[in-house]
Formats: structure tokens, C-alpha cells, sequence
């Protein structure tokens, strides 16, 4: 359910998004998906010698969840700004949850303007990737 | 280590010609299904720039080698985009890169350098479609 512009307000919770768990074939699929070539996601031998226990997740990865989280809430075209700062690592197995809060509503013109705190975390409950956004509700 | 009289400097111009099959493939990889992402009038998911952005930028390379970053400890920190519209397969942009800032900070292991890197996208009509914020971390070896 999208967010409705008219009843939305600061402290409301954006609906959750489940994805995974990460498999280590999503992580094969996402690299070329994206041009990044790195075998630190792919290759556990690669990522051992860097100083990991293993490969893990692309932070894109984690952020293009979060991304299909912001359009699933606010509609294709209505989020203006998306920020996301990788802070800890999803390995393979995770169960990655995207959730968010709203933090500011304002109207400006025709759109309702709603900013909000966003984060996936893992069935630990830590935050893995931490950031915001600025949605555009028509109103 | 970056020297900060590279800041403000050009990574160079380049285009893109977005792909819907690529779009589509993107989308699958991130498992998204929504319906806007496939077909031949789709627009791509908010994350895609980051598919096109650094071969579109390949011309910078020269300039970004020149930054001297540790690459076997290299990672992205932080990514930002502020979207004018969403992007649409078929249309051409055009991306311009600079060098936006570099600073340093102590680690735990060692001191971090900071490279950030700014990218815009114009369409064909001249109009900007998203910019893009990189922040990229390596610690200096």
C-alpha cells in the first residue's frame, strides 16, 4: 500500500520490505546486472585474501532494495532524493528488511513533500545500510 | 594519497543509451518485479545510474587513476542521487563527472581517504534528469 498524502504524518512507519535471504547466485546475477566486476562478492577465496571471512553482499544491492522499498511506498516517479551510507557488511544468508520513518511532512505546490529516515536490516535486527529520502506525494 | 588540488577537477564527459533489456535485467537481479521496469516504454529502477555511470565515465579513468587511491582496500561509502524525472528506456544522457571533494579522516587501522565524486545526467533536450553523489573510501597503505 502507498503511502496516502493526505493522512501521511511524521513518525509514521513506510511498510516493510522483505527480500532474500541473500544466496550467493543473487550476488552472481547482481554484479553483471550492475558492471561491477569485483570477485569479492563472488569469489570466497578473493574475499579471504582481502581480509573477510567470505564474499559478501553489494552494497548497491542492499540500496536497489531499498530503492524498490521508496517506489513501493511513493509510486515510479515520485521519490526526489535517495541517499544510503553502506555502514556494516550482509553476507549471504541474511534476511534483509527495508524499513523507514517519516521524519518531515510539507506541501509544497501541487505535492505533498515527505522526508524519512531509511535502513535494511538483517534478522539480528542490526542496521546495515543507513540512509534517507525525499518522496513527492501528489496531493 | 589524493592530492586536494585535484578537487573540482573534470572527470570528463560520456554517454549512455539506456538498454531495455538491460533495464530488465537489472531489475531481475535485484528481484524486483515491478511492471514499470520491463517492456519497451519501462523506466529504469532508482539504482540503475549506477549500471551505466562508471563505463559512461570510462574517458575520466586517466584522471581518476591520477587520485592514487589504495584499490585493494577500496569501497563505496555512500551513494546519493536526486532524481529531476525517472529514466527512460530509449533516450540518451549525457553524464559529467568531477572530482567534488577529498579529505581524510583517522581509522581504526589506519588513515581513510575520502574521494567524493559528482556526476550529472542530462537528456537530449539539455535538461537534467538525476545527479549522483560517490563517496569512496580506501585506506591508504
Amino acid at each position: 500500500m502507498p503511502l496516502d498524502a493526505t493522512s501521511v504524518h511524521v513518525g509514521q512507519e513506510l511498510p516493510p520490505l522483505v527480500k532474500g535471504p541473500i544466496t550467493r547466485e543473487m550476488l552472481r546475477e547482481y554484479g553483471p546486472a550492475a558492471g561491477d566486476p569485483n570477485p569479492i562478492h563472488v569469489d570466497d577465496e578473493f574475499a579471504k585474501n582481502a581480509g573477510y571471512p567470505g564474499v559478501f553482499a553489494h552494497g548497491m544491492l542492499s540500496m536497489g532494495f531499498l530503492g524498490e522499498f521508496l517506489v513501493n511506498a511513493a509510486g515510479v516517479g515520485n521519490v526526489r532524493k535517495f541517499r544510503a551510507r553502506f555502514a556494516k557488511l550482509t553476507w549471504p544468508g541474511d534476511v534483509v528488511t527495508c524499513k523507514g520513518t517519516v521524519t518531515a511532512v510539507r506541501d509544497e505546490d501541487s505535492v505533498r513533500v515527505v522526508d524519512c529516515e531509511i535502513w535494511t536490516e538483517t534478522q539480528t535486527g542490526e542496521r546495515k545500510v543507513v540512509g534517507s529520502a525525499t518522496l513527492a506525494l501528489p496531493r | 594519497m589524493p592530492s586536494k588540488d585535484m578537487i573540482g577537477r573534470t572527470l570528463g564527459t560520456g554517454s549512455a543509451t539506456i538498454d531495455a533489456e538491460h533495464v530488465a535485467a537489472f531489475a531481475r537481479a535485484l528481484g524486483d518485479t515491478n511492471p514499470a521496469y520491463y517492456g519497451p516504454g519501462a523506466t529504469a529502477p532508482l539504482t540503475y545510474p549506477i549500471a551505466f555511470m562508471t563505463q559512461a565515465m570510462a574517458g575520466g579513468m586517466d584522471t581518476f587513476l591520477e587520485l592514487g587511491l589504495n584499490f585493494m582496500t577500496l569501497v563505496h561509502g555512500e551513494q546519493e542521487f536526486e532524481y529531476l524525472r525517472p529514466v527512460r528506456v530509449g533516450e540518451t544522457l549525457t553524464l559529467t563527472g568531477r572530482i567534488a571533494d577529498i579529505y581524510e579522516k583517522a581509522g581504526s587501522s589506519g588513515t581513510l581517504d575520502f574521494v567524493v565524486l559528482e556526476t550529472e545526467a542530462r537528456d537530449t533536450s539539455g535538461a537534467p534528469v538525476f545527479y549522483s553523489r560517490n563517496v569512496l573510501i580506501s585506506r591508504r597503505s
